[in-house]
């Protein structure tokens, strides 16, 4: 019972950092159609932000205020210059390019920063543990849990009961018919995306305290933020929940049982499903 | 379409041909280096880069190896064993190297290393660990002057029995190495003290590598109530465990813990004051254990010229030029065969103490440290206090283990 | 396609000269470009068997390392079990890599685009899961070393291929061979029906024809031929390892065929070439490659949407055409 509990608050703080991460690129799915490579960079540069604001000023809050709005006026740039030219071209085209820009941001951070680890301390409100069982628990991973449901419920309510976020889901539903009731596509587009590598940088700047910043942080993540994505059901916000919370279990309780199985966890998760529902739990059919 | 070919091929000659150009009157000794210079572990290549070039500027300021200074051409590995292929084939047959050095990961060690023989080009490797390339795929031009995985979990075992644990658990990556750590630490500790038990199967923890979160590792661990712990945990995975499993209470006192590559300058010093105190920490070289003069240079010169203290990939690749000179030296020409006996047996003195390498097997027989994580307001990271070091005679096992049948 | 009306004499005799010049050119050529320039073959076969599924079929395979893989393991056990034929061994590739892909692709099928991409991720992820930790059969994550390759026997000779100029001829020889099948397969009926199954597979469906029928033998077709690939791979690196299955490895075709051209045959190996050329003027320059590709691979995304050899290739066509008019 207590390995249950620990296992199971384990995988809900593991899946809600997977949610704050697969959010933004599902969202980057459902409206511009287009999956994003670079979206794990794009985690990396908001944590490696988030630290190099706090070398400056000594503030986690200020780090993750400040660096993601940063990487969302990348976001902006890469759009602008870039994306936008491959939209309704074909799926292998806009995955080598935003591949392409995952080279280059990834090399991007090693030439700036280093090779090396870096480590960034939790800020000091969340910084404690609290007694769980036979071990302590910390306060941080119980704030990631709290944090997931309370930035998706956000989110959630902002595409369903503002006027902006109406304006998204109609642009997302018909591109067309959007732009001829005098929406401004374009523009709504790069705000999407900017909007998504924000989040992906939240993601970053929140994962920080939790895990050692390297070169790679963006690369390991991105396949299974795919995973997540594509058994939520692609641009599905309730899909990428659902997907987050099953895979941060799953990868949690696997321990278990899995053996030398729990490298293919996620892999046999993303085939299973899609095999049983060929657009994932909450994908739209056609 | 035949013009484009035409253009290509031209591109492919001048490419070839422009590298390749004639060598200059004063030749120079051409060493080859493979590492990881790019992608996730690029730290390691750079570090091995600094102990390179800091060696070769020392050789040359000295009047190179045999009057003739030393050039390096640094290869990219990338870690992947196809393209380490590839970067040791442009050595050999386009730069045309008189030796090489290198290698970090233990999959392309292994996966080379048997074409080295066919190559005839000594190879020194100063960072892969596996035991296999001094074993059961050794050969008569591959050498290893690091401290190999059965040298270092010995010393491990040698600890083990210090302590008061009899049940012993593991954390290691998901990969032969840390399945091979575990493996020889139950063989070593059991030889030494028969009464050791060891956690079966379901109940150790190998995490793949890929894991950034580690807290269901900790908890099964940690429920399990073990005496001890050894932990084959690497780089970036180790500092993640490290810090959460802190959080989590795991580094409570309640086990002894062994960490076999805890020592790392790279995890030291990113982890800085985050790294518990009293863990028995090693790795294949410390930088304040041997008190030679040579290692005080060293450490005093990496220092001066790099802003850090010299990592063991470092002296690696330092050390890896000293031995190349001394062989050179003993042999008195650069003949490929000429060194490759001359390394057979060679003894030299190295800033982490004198080696021997074995003819047997090619392996260097050389000494480790060990000691517990402690705070000193000398130094930014944690060192190492007490200190343990342990002779190469004691932690090597006998030429007769290890599979290798080249003699 | 272009390709499909252009067989010409011209063309046929600058093919050729081709041929020739490629045979002939380890006499002149250094060694170390032999063997990047094997490499550069064994990767625009594996590139090819890859284009099959998206050029012709339409389909974008994320786990066509998984075959390759396979094929390469296939070698190394035959000889690790001292097989001494080398068309046994590959054989063996080609089997390996056409069953596992039958298997799969019997899942596979059915999905589209970006989820048959995402599905073929995952069961080449799972092929990569088993390399890595069936260590009886496949030596684990440090995979199968091999140390010595058999020779080649031709006309009474014993012909080593650990010389890089005889291996070098070994893998054009099956090269050609292989590249003449595809020609072929691709002009015959099926390929048109491959063609067919890309443009409109509702049409298709609607009189009569299988859409996935058609799909699993592509899907089994490019496996197989991934396998020999991966054979090749196997005896060009004297290894066989789980990183040949790592999903980073299925991402290699993908790029070389997009930097070449999928609408053009041999868009894809020509893309190979530029790759492996590119990698290494980059890397004999700086460490830093990953962002000195990445800034070329942009613009090549961008403005080539038809890729290199497919942009270069149209532009040449439009001058011949303009000439005649």
């Amino acid at each position: 019972m207590e390995t249950f509990i620990a296992n199971l608050l384990n995988g809900l703080s593991w899946g809600m950092l997977l949610f704050l991460i697969s959010v933004g690129l599902t969202t980057v799915f459902g409206v511009l159609g287009v999956l994003n490579f670079a979206h794990g960079s794009f985690f990396m540069l908001g944590a490696y932000l988030c630290m190099q604001i706090m070398h400056v000023v000594p503030s986690f809050w200020i780090g993750i205020l400040v660096g993601p709005m940063l990487v969302a006026l990348l976001g902006v740039i890469v759009e602008r210059l870039l994306l936008r030219r491959v939209y309704g071209r074909d799926i292998t085209f806009q995955l080598l390019l935003t591949f392409a820009i995952l080279l280059v941001l990834d090399d991007a951070v090693r030439l700036v920063w280093g090779p090396g680890y870096h480590v960034v301390e939790a800020p000091a409100l969340l910084a404690g543990t609290v007694p769980l069982f036979f071990h302590s628990y910390p306060v941080y991973r119980l704030f990631l849990v709290a944090a997931g449901p309370v930035i998706g419920g956000a989110l959630w309510s902002f595409f369903h009961f503002t006027r902006w976020g109406r304006v998204v889901r109609a642009a997302a539903a018909d591109r067309e018919m959007a732009a001829g009731v005098g929406i401004r596509v374009p523009a709504l587009f790069t705000a999407v995306f900017a909007l998504g590598t924000w989040l992906a940088a939240i993601g970053g700047a929140l994962a920080a305290p939790h895990q050692s910043l390297a070169p790679s942080m963006g690369e390991r993540i991105i396949i299974e933020s795919f995973i997540v994505v594509v058994v939520g059901g692609m641009g599905s916000f309730p899909g990428a929940f659902a997907g987050a919370l099953l895979l941060g279990l799953l990868e949690s309780f696997g321990t278990v049982f899995a053996g030398r199985a729990q490298m293919a966890l996620p892999f046999i998760l993303l085939a299973l499903v899609l095999l049983v529902r060929p657009r994932g739990f909450f994908g739209r059919e056609g | 379409m035949k013009r484009f070919f035409a253009i290509l091929t031209v591109i492919l000659m001048l490419a070839g041909l422009l590298p390749a150009a004639p060598a200059t009157a004063a030749e120079p000794v051409k060493i080859g280096f493979v590492y990881i210079m790019s992608g996730p572990f690029a730290t390691y290549g750079q570090f091995a880069k600094k102990g390179a070039e800091l060696a070769i500027d020392e050789i040359n300021k000295a009047g190179g190896i045999l009057g003739r200074p030393v050039e390096a051409c640094f290869e990219d590995s990338t870690g992947k064993p196809d393209v380490a292929m590839r970067a040791i084939r442009k050595l050999v047959y386009q730069e045309k190297v008189d030796c090489l050095i290198g290698l970090d990961s233990s999959g392309v060690a292994k996966s080379v290393v048997p074409s080295i023989a066919q190559l005839k080009t000594p190879l020194i490797i100063t960072h892969a660990a596996t035991p296999d390339v001094t074993g059961t795929v050794c050969n008569r031009y591959t050498f290893r002057i690091s401290l190999n995985l059965a040298q270092n979990v010995k010393t491990a075992a040698l600890l083990a029995a210090r302590t008061d644990a009899r049940t012993w658990t593991t954390v290691g990556p998901d990969y032969a190495f840390g399945h091979q750590s575990w493996e020889y630490f139950q063989k070593y500790l059991a030889e030494i003290e028969p009464g050791a038990k060891f956690l079966p199967k379901d109940q150790i923890a190998f995490p793949p590598f890929k894991t950034t979160d580690f807290s269901a590792y900790i908890t099964k661990i940690m429920q399990t109530k073990p005496d001890g712990v050894l932990i084959s945990l690497w780089g970036g995975n180790l500092i993640d465990f490290v810090r959460q499993g802190a959080e989590m209470g795991f580094f409570n006192g309640d086990y002894e813990v062994l960490v076999t590559l805890g020592a790392a300058t790279e995890v030291l010093s990113a982890l800085g004051d985050k790294m518990p105190e009293g863990l028995w920490v090693g790795s294949r070289y410390w930088f304040l254990a041997n008190d030679s003069a040579l290692n005080r240079d060293f450490v005093k010169n990496y220092h001066g010229r790099f802003g850090e203290y010299p990592s063991y990939n470092a002296h690696g690749a330092y050390g890896a030029l000293l031995t190349y000179k001394a062989a050179v030296e003993k042999a008195k020409t650069v003949d490929k065969d000429a060194v490759v006996t001359a390394l057979e047996g060679l003894t030299v003195e190295l800033p982490v103490g004198t080696i021997t390498i074995r003819p047997e097997d090619h392996q260097a027989v050389t000494d480790a440290c060990w000691g517990k994580t402690a705070a000193d307001p000398a130094y930014p990271i944690r060192i190492l206090k007490p200190m343990q070091i342990f002779r190469g005679v004691d932690i090597t096992p006998p030429a007769s283990d290890t599979g290798c049948t080249m003699k | 396609m272009d390709a499909r009306k252009s067989t010409s004499p011209a063309l046929r005799a600058g093919l050729a000269a081709m041929v020739l010049v490629l045979a002939a050119a380890p006499l002149v050529m250094p060694v170390y470009w032999t063997i990047i320039l094997t490499e550069i073959f064994i990767m625009g076969l594996f590139a090819m068997s890859f284009n099959l599924l998206l050029g012709y079929t339409g389909l974008l395979s994320f786990g066509q390392a998984g075959f390759f893989g396979v094929g390469a393991y296939a070698a190394a056990l035959l000889i690790l079990n001292n097989c001494s034929s080398l068309g046994l061994i590959l054989a063996a590739g080609i089997l390996g890599g056409g069953v596992a892909a039958a298997v799969i692709g019997y899942f596979c099928v059915k999905r589209d685009e970006i989820y048959f991409a995402m599905i073929t991720l995952g069961f080449g992820m799972m092929l990569y899961t088993i390399a890595h930790n069936w260590i009886e059969v496949t030596g684990g994550s440090d995979g199968l070393p091999v140390s010595a390759v058999p020779a080649f026997g031709f006309a009474g000779l014993e012909i080593q291929l650990a010389e890089p100029r005889n291996m070098y001829l070994f893998v054009l020889a099956v090269s050609l061979g292989e590249v003449y099948l595809l020609w072929r397969l691709v002009r015959s009926p099926f390929g048109l029906l491959l063609s067919a199954v890309r443009e409109n597979k509702e049409r298709l469906a609607f009189v009569g024809a299988n859409v996935a029928v058609v799909r699993l033998v592509s899907f089994t077709i490019a496996g197989a031929l991934a396998g020999l690939a991966g054979g090749l791979f196997c005896l060009f690196n004297c290894m066989a390892t789980p990183d040949f299955m790592h999903w980073s490895y299925s991402a290699r075709p993908v790029l070389m065929t997009i930097l070449g051209g999928s609408g053009i045959f041999l868009g894809p190996a020509c893309g190979a070439a530029i790759f492996f050329v590119l990698e290494q003027l980059i890397t004999n320059v700086t460490e830093n490659w990953m962002i000195v590709l990445g800034a070329i691979l942009i613009p090549v995304v961008v403005y080539f949407p038809r890729g290199i050899l497919g942009t270069v290739w149209a532009r040449l066509h439009r001058e011949r055409e303009g000439g005649r008019s």
